[in-house]
């Protein structure tokens, strides 16, 4: 049976990733950095309107431009030819230069006839409403109800009503979604700035009508995709299309504008929370509606709802997906998740303060049982201290002076199962070289120095001795980098192939070292020899030279013993709010969360830190903005799409709980899902007043300083 | 962008006749390029022909008045680290250090800086089709308007972006605008025009003048100081600045007191009525309060930017106390 | 030939080396206008000449990716927002989106491919590699180049400083953290 090893030298080392060399000297080639000989560039022609019929497409005077070699209508004409918003692909161009292809596309003419859209959730579920989406513009999921709601209610001593939402935000991967495609013959090589090489292989082929077996997809690097990247998308297949129209290779990259479009965005939420606590601080019932947009042709369903971090002996959830003409969503950091821990969490202080009790302990009274992947009851206290939570002063800084501070929490839980079906291979050569494939790809997490580490530990070489190679979809299959499935998937199969090759290796040293049983030889600080006695042994170069002209090429498989499901984790910020001016200041973060048996501690910090600066600009900044007039985005840009930079970091504090003996398990996800929450608490507790609405930006500060004093709340 | 020629001028000389034949539009300047380029990659400027004017004056010197002379050519980034201008002139050289980024600085330029166009998302993204790019309405009007103005009759409800030009005003300045025609002297407070008189431009200057420098007055004896709110503390623009700059007679009574406000209306925006307020006062927690409020009370927001107006007002209030030397509220550090 | 003609002559797919002399570089300035077609011009990029042919709406990060194969900076905003295409002209950090290549002729221009002989490493290189100041690595060579600027100028920063210099890049995947602590490393980052 696969095993970890007891005593690593690697694994859960801080160790400087494989290719941060290439990555801050510029060597590193992303998609976008790709060239080929002969190469065009492609460009696509979107659609301005919101809402339009599509009656014709005139290529001509693009086709005649200079540098133009192919142009092509990404929309047939039909007279059900529409577009569904602003961005909606309509027709490509390639040329010699990238400034000739943009030329070229103005140049496309194309009829609209502008029809009524929606901009808004509101627009959309009024009775009087266009109906838009021909399926509605408002359509009902399945209800999840479990327990004695009534009984709930009847038992809580304090209720909370409130409506809570949370906002559009876009991926704003820094690599814009896009790639590169040659063509030789029948056969397509694309770079595609990808999570999934495999994936977008299984796209092409399907999207191009050829075999997976002509489709050879490459991602050495890539540049973020936060869950938006998974497949060749419209703009891989017409960058296919152009270079086979041309004969050449194309290079269609996205521009910034068209990433806000067109490429994805987590869907907002809205719900309307009844929620009840007992006068001995038991939860007893959530009830909530909800809705939301996940734009033209996407639902939005956020779940868990309430989030299943705490108890509620009795819950009910009916939810509607509303569609306006505004980009689709796609999987964004822990779907749903952020979006139901903020309203859930939010729910939980209100409660706490209608009861009266501490929100921290209202949350310590209604964990569920403790567990490996559930340890919240051991991680609240830590945090608690770590924050100094005990100076926390009740909901309403009490100080003087403008500048008031809070303390808030939150708790998160995320799966991160990997895939059985992942496989790893591994070649070693007489010359002592060893190389691990996987066709697994590094989408900024560490994957490649993972897959390193896991291989060097097994055959007791450091960690540059080891060749990795991945980001091929002619590697052995390996799943999309989402869901924080990949150390899951991709860990146990390198150990295993990696096992496997040592086997081979100890077969041959036996006979070498007078007849050795090889189940009792390993390899360790360059050596391979008798576990019981590193005498008998030699260097894995004298190993290796035992080959002679064979090669050891072995495969391995997913061992489930090596990988293990579900994390926990728990947040808290103190926040600074200026309340003359509705500005926030996040002043600290603190952060306790576990993830099985760490590989690289370096990395792991790293997707801690990612994760919680992404929830901060969830919390305060972001916002895909959409004129409620026009339905097209007002700011799509980095300038008004507001991200946070150097001077918004606070101290941030990360604690990774070690669980060596679960195995490992994903950690891309868990650390953003509750940085608003508890950010969001932390600002209630500063000023007296519920945000119940995010982004928490000085407008909504201000607002519900307004309204508090005339005796309401936002 | 569409695709347009170049004339590298030298030197103002060559630069204003470049420019001479200039229709509105067609043949733009370009220094820092921070601005031109975004609006040109945008479509919303596609000039046929760009003058390089990096040429013009980049030096900064005293007068002999003791007042200060700095050319548009000077990059923000060294105009924040002036010395003289630094001692003489605290607001200007603090709002020049809060412009954009290190990169926007180190390019930027004073002239750039003052004519630069608005920042508006109607007027910067081409789907718009709004009244300053000749358009039929402002699309602001019943939009998304909690960035824009809360001062202003209209049309158009842009705020004005240029972080210098409310200093400059504050402290008295003249700028000098310089065509191939010849050269005149316009004080700041009277450049900049206001919507209602034309929609499509923000300044006096024509296709074919250039701002070429800016005389700053002897100091006398003036406390100064800005105080800027925004969101993001790392690059963001100003929800609402202000600049105050108060003649002292003695060391605690203001004699006369200068207020502009920015990113509050189409043009920087000076308050006679905070002026007023301040005037013969010892500057004091209340007093400067009283100010803050009486810069607002006219103040006329839109249906999504009332809170600017509190935002505006705590300006005001913090520009006049940290002028005074009086604490200003602050995050820990 | 006069130079209108040699415009004219010259090959879409570029010039050879050395056709272009100092003298046509600096007969560019003066009323005449260039373009809109292609334009000769001379790069000095980490201390070398490069001689190209550009349109005068060609950025001089399109011209250094595009033309001369120099992609360790990358286009994410392309707007003079985020900082990733941040080079290091005549001193100074600048928006090479936002700058004309036409217009950086005559100025001496590093990238990130420039800081380091082939092989080796930058001090601010190694401590980004060392705190994994890195995540995808998209931003990175413009951090780095931010870094390597402040430290240039300011080798003891503070980090509130070293913040401020920061502050015109942007990073998604959250890599300010230990970014910072690579900045401030005293044993390595900008006072290498």
């Amino acid at each position: 049976m696969a095993k970890w090893p007891s005593s690593p030298e690697l694994l859960g080392k801080r160790i400087p990733r494989l290719d941060g060399p290439a990555k801050t000297n510029g060597a590193a080639k992303y998609s976008y950095d790709i060239q080929r000989p002969g190469m065009l560039f492609g460009r696509i022609l979107r659609s301005p309107h919101a809402h339009a019929r599509v009656k014709s497409i005139d290529l001509s005077a693009a086709e005649k431009a200079p540098g133009v070699k192919a142009a092509l209508a990404v929309i047939e004409i039909s007279p059900d030819s529409k577009v569904m918003y602003q961005g909606d692909e309509v027709a490509a161009v390639a040329a010699e230069t990238e400034e000739q292809a943009r030329d070229a596309a103005r140049l496309i003419k194309v009829d609209y006839e502008v029809l009524p859209h929606l901009a808004t959730v509101e627009q959309a579920m009024r009775a009087e409403a266009p109906r838009v989406f021909k399926e509605g513009n408002v359509r009902e999921a399945n209800a999840q109800e479990e327990g004695d709601l009534e009984a709930g209610f009847k038992a809580a001593a304090h209720i909370v009503e409130g409506v809570y939402s949370t906002q559009v935000q876009t991926h704003n991967s820094l690599e814009t979604h896009g790639c590169v495609c040659e063509w030789e013959g029948d056969k397509l090589t694309a770079w595609v700035s990808t999570q999934a090489v495999h994936g977008t292989r299984e796209g092409f082929a399907t999207g191009l009508k050829i075999p997976q077996t002509n489709v050879r997809v490459i991602t050495d690097y890539m540049g973020g995709g936060f869950g938006s990247k998974f497949g060749p998308d419209v703009q891989g297949l017409v960058c296919a299309r152009l270079a086979q129209k041309a004969a050449r290779p194309v290079k269609l990259m996205l521009d910034r504008k068209e990433e806000h479009l067109a490429t994805g965005n987590r869907p907002s939420a809205f719900a309307k929370v009844r929620a009840g606590v007992s006068a001995d601080g038991k939860l007893t019932a959530f009830d909530a509606e909800t809705w939301g947009t996940g734009g033209a042709g996407a639902g939005a369903g956020f779940n868990p709802l309430p989030y299943t971090t705490y108890v509620w002996p009795a819950r009910r959830r009916r939810h509607r997906d509303v569609y306006i003409n505004a980009g689709a969503q796609r999987a964004f950091r822990a779907p749903g998740h952020p979006q139901a821990s903020f309203i859930t969490e939010v729910v939980m202080d209100e409660l706490a303060d209608k009861a009266g009790l501490d929100p921290l302990e209202l949350r310590m009274r209604n964990l569920p049982p403790e567990a490996p992947n559930a340890m919240w009851s051991k991680y609240f206290p830590m945090a608690a201290e770590k924050i100094g939570w005990t100076k926390r002063h009740k909901t309403g800084d009490p100080a003087a002076g403008p500048i008031k501070r809070g303390l808030g929490c939150a708790a998160n839980r995320w799966g991160g199962a990997g895939n059985p079906k992942t496989q790893a291979h591994c070649d070693i050569f007489a010359d002592g070289s060893v190389v691990m494939k996987i066709g697994t790809q590094d989408i900024g997490t560490g994957t490649r120095t993972m897959v390193g580490v896991i291989t060097a530990e097994t055959f007791g070489l450091p960690l540059q001795a080891v060749k990795v190679e991945i980001g091929d979809s002619n590697h052995p299959f390996a799943p999309g980098s989402g869901g924080s499935v990949t150390v899951g998937s991709i860990s146990p199969p390198v150990r295993h192939a990696a096992e496997n090759a040592l086997a081979a290796i100890a077969a041959k040293v036996a006979p070498a070292l007078g007849g050795a049983d090889p189940a009792t030889i390993v390899a360790s600080k360059g050596r391979v020899h008798v576990q019981s006695d590193p005498s008998k042994g030699m260097t894995w170069k004298e190993a290796c030279k035992l080959l002679g002209t064979e090669t050891i090429s072995v495969d391995g498989t997913w061992q489930k013993e090596l990988a293990t499901v579900g994390t926990s984790g728990v947040q808290f910020s103190e926040v600074e709010v200026d309340i003359e001016t509705g500005v926030t200041k996040v002043k600290k973060i603190v952060c306790v969360q576990d993830t099985g048996l760490i590989l690289d501690r370096l990395t792991a910090e790293s997707q801690c830190y990612g994760g919680i600066i992404m929830g901060i600009g969830f919390a305060l900044f972001e916002h895909r903005i959409l004129d409620r007039n026009t339905a097209k985005m007002v700011n799509p840009n980095m300038e008004w799409y507001l991200l946070p930079g150097p001077s918004d970091i606070p101290e941030i504090d990360v604690t990774i709980v070690d669980q060596p003996d679960r195995g490992v398990v994903g950690l891309g996800e868990p650390p953003t899902i509750s940085t608003a929450s508890a950010i969001a608490n932390a600002v209630a507790n500063a000023i007296g007043v519920r945000i119940r609405s995010l982004p928490i930006t000085p407008e909504r500060v201000l607002a519900a300083l307004q309204q508090d004093k005339r005796g309401g709340t936002l | 962008m569409k695709p347009f020629a170049y004339v590298n001028a030298a030197n103002e000389k060559e630069a204003l006749a470049a420019l001479a034949q200039a229709a509105r539009g067609k043949i733009l300047p370009i220094a820092g390029g921070m601005d031109l380029l975004a609006m040109m990659k945008d479509y919303i400027a596609q000039p046929d022909r760009i003058v390089n004017v990096k040429g013009l004056d980049q030096t900064i010197a005293a007068t002999s008045d003791g007042g200060l002379r700095i050319g548009a050519g000077v990059r923000l980034a060294e105009l924040a680290e002036h010395p003289v201008a630094r001692r003489q002139y605290p607001a200007l050289t603090d709002s020049a250090a809060e412009v954009g980024t290190p990169q926007i600085r180190n390019v930027g330029t004073v002239g750039g800086n003052l004519t630069q166009r608005p920042r508006c998302w109607y007027f910067r993204n081409e789907e718009f089709d709004c009244l300053k790019k000749g358009g039929s309405r402002c699309f602001a009007v019943d939009g998304e308007n909690q960035y824009h103005a809360i001062f202003g009759n209209g049309p158009c409800y842009i705020v004005h972006p240029s972080s210098l030009a409310i200093p400059l005003i504050a402290y008295g300045a003249k700028f000098r605008v310089a065509a191939a025609s010849g050269e005149k002297t316009v004080d700041a407070s009277e450049f900049f025009v206001t919507p209602d008189k034309n929609v499509q431009v923000e300044n006096v200057l024509n296709a074919s003048e250039l701002v070429t420098q800016v005389t700053l007055p002897p100091p006398g004896q003036t406390r100064s100081a800005v105080y800027e709110v925004r969101f993001k503390q790392s690059h963001d623009w100003p929800l609402a600045m202000a600049v105050v700059v108060l003649a002292m007679a003695g060391d605690r009574t203001v004699q006369r007191a200068r207020v502009v406000m920015g990113a509050v209306a189409p043009v920087p925006w000076r308050s006679a009525e905070a002026e007023q307020a301040l005037s013969g006062k010892t500057i004091s927690e209340e007093t400067a309060s009283a100010a803050a409020d009486a810069a607002v009370k006219d103040a006329r927001p839109m249906t999504e930017n009332g809170y600017k107006v509190q935002i505006a007002r705590t300006a005001v209030k913090r520009a006049i106390l940290k002028a005074a030397g009086l604490p200003v509220p602050a995050f820990t550090v | 030939m006069d130079r209108r003609d040699f415009l004219k002559t010259v090959s879409a797919g570029g010039i050879a080396a050395g056709v272009i002399t100092p003298a046509d570089a600096e007969a560019q300035t003066g009323g005449r206008a260039l373009g809109p077609g292609a334009v000769p011009i001379r790069l000095n990029i980490n201390g070398r000449t490069h001689t190209l042919e550009v349109e005068p709406r060609v950025t001089l990060l399109d011209a250094a990716r595009d033309r001369l194969g120099l992609t360790g900076l990358k286009r994410v905003c392309d707007r003079g927002t985020c900082g990733a295409c941040t080079m290091i002209i005549d001193g100074r950090t600048v928006y090479s989106c936002s700058s004309l290549a036409i217009e950086a002729q005559g100025k001496t221009i590093r990238t990130v491919e420039g800081l380091a002989p082939a092989g080796s490493l930058h001090p601010v290189q190694q401590a980004f590699c060392n705190h994994d100041a890195l995540m995808c690595g998209f931003c990175t060579p413009g951090f780095v180049m931010a870094a390597v600027a402040l430290g240039e100028k300011n080798p003891k920063p503070t980090r509130e400083e070293a913040c401020q210099a920061l502050d015109g890049n942007i990073c998604r995947c959250g890599t300010y953290v230990k970014l910072l602590a690579a900045v401030m490393d005293p044993k390595g980052g900008v006072r290498g």
